[in-house]
């Protein structure tokens, strides 16, 4: 960034909340601390989050990040989060054995505890207490930051969790319905039996406490589903390089998103080959390379350019962007005036 | 005079009692058996659609309901009594 230039990244990626996603590789961890260093410069409350179990976060900012929120270094603005899906799904299960303790007897608590043990090792596990962090999270935001960034894991764990919302909206409305049936009935069943009969209606209490749980989640599943597709506040940014993998990938998570009602933008080509100097030697294994990236830019801007969505692009860089000063030095721009 | 309206009240109880005992047996009693089958046969669905991975049908909300464990450990025992089961099926709620 040349001195003194007012920084306009700011005003190109600016939702108070963002995704950032890609192929593994294409640097989105890199690219989502340096929008998360810039928008904090500019003075928002930013928080960076990630989701990524491996995890290099505190490698791109150059400094520790912890499993709750904390502040970069010295910045006033920026904090940052790396969640612990295994952690989380831990803290998940401690939370049902102590409820449990407090409300089943005994003789059954030991069961409880083997089954829930077993239940620890699924793989919805995981996923599930992942998600209900990133609901806190995005629950917390108004109140302490004015744009949380996410940084995700690999696409495909991504967009199964970003769809998790509508899935289980539906699953907990059907699981109400069903507990409302449950519940008229044990009323009616209440009224007509027998005084001495020991099958009297549904434990007041236990209903109480199921029924609460289960509009309890039916409405964390919504409100998130409300924030993911609001075009006014999220957006999924994507990350990718000039290269076949990428490219076809992110089509088609650009597509699955666009059907879940995400919205999506901008894109970011990272690690473009500067083109050869004048008067450089002309070198033929460079020369094909360079061909081929402009067959992949070519492609980005078809697939991707034609709608409101902004298109932008880094060059590669000779020094690795490591650590806040050279996050703040890293040129992202318009795809446009990149490879012109 | 007092003890012939507390004579006359006592009856009138009794035959508000004997009424209602008729109009139990002749509109109540029919249903009362299918009324409860139909709230246990409800519980039960509720169960299945909540627990369906226990019978090996993929379940998302699999790891959300076992925060309602504890409410629910207590019918599962009586279902699977009513089933016939003395002991509860593999791999579900250990209730007993």
């Amino acid at each position: 960034m040349s001195a003194g230039a007012p920084d306009l990244l700011p005003d190109l990626v600016d939702k108070e909340v963002m995704f950032f996603g890609g192929k593994g590789g294409v640097g989105k961890t890199t690219l989502a601390a340096a929008c998360a260093t810039r928008l904090a410069d500019r003075g928002r409350r930013t928080l960076l989050v990630s989701t990524d179990p491996a995890h290099s976060t505190s490698d791109a900012l150059g400094v520790q990040v912890g499993s709750a929120p904390g502040p970069v270094g010295d910045h006033e603005h920026l904090e940052a989060v790396e969640l612990d899906p295994d952690a989380e799904a831990d803290a998940y299960i401690r939370d049902v054995k102590d409820r449990i303790e407090e409300a089943a007897p005994p003789r059954i608590a030991q069961e409880a505890m083997n089954q829930i043990d077993a239940a620890r090792g699924s793989p919805g596990a995981v996923e599930a207490a992942l998600f209900d962090r990133f609901t806190v999270i995005l629950n917390e935001h108004g109140r302490r930051f004015d744009r949380i960034l996410f940084d995700t894991a690999p696409t495909g764990q991504t967009l199964r969790l970003l769809t998790l919302p509508e899935v289980m909206t539906e699953w907990m409305t059907n699981l109400i319905r069903a507990r409302k049936k449950v519940r008229s009935l044990a009323r009616m069943w209440g009224n007509v039996a027998l005084p001495q009969t020991d099958q009297g209606p549904a434990r007041k209490f236990d209903d109480d406490l199921l029924m609460g749980a289960l509009v309890r989640r039916r409405d964390r599943f919504k409100a998130v589903r409300s924030v993911l597709t609001d075009r006014e506040r999220t957006s999924f940014v994507f990350v990718l390089t000039p290269e076949h993998l990428p490219v076809a990938e992110t089509e088609r998570a650009v597509g699955a998103l666009a059907k879940a009602g995400i919205p999506v933008g901008p894109i970011i080509t990272n690690q473009i080959l500067p083109p050869l100097p004048d008067g450089a030697q002309d070198d033929a294994f460079t020369a094909r390379r360079l061909a081929r990236q402009s067959r992949y830019l070519e492609r980005i801007r078809c697939s991707f350019g034609g709608g409101a969505m902004t298109l932008l692009g880094v060059m590669m860089q000779e020094e690795e962007a490591v650590g806040l000063e050279a996050l703040r030095r890293m040129e992202i721009r318009r795809l446009s005036t990149v490879i012109d | 005079m007092l003890s012939r309206w507390r004579r006359i009240g006592s009856s009138l109880r009794r035959a508000l009692r004997q009424a209602r005992e008729i109009y139990e047996g002749l509109y109540i009693a029919p249903y009362r058996a299918s009324i409860h089958r139909e709230y246990l046969r409800q519980h039960d669905s509720f169960l299945l659609l909540g627990y369906s991975d226990l019978l090996g049908v993929p379940n998302p909300a699999q790891f959300y309901m076992l925060e309602l464990y504890p409410a629910l450990v207590d019918q599962f025992h009586e279902w699977h009594l009513r089933l016939g089961l003395e002991h509860p099926p593999e791999g579900g709620f250990r209730c007993c």
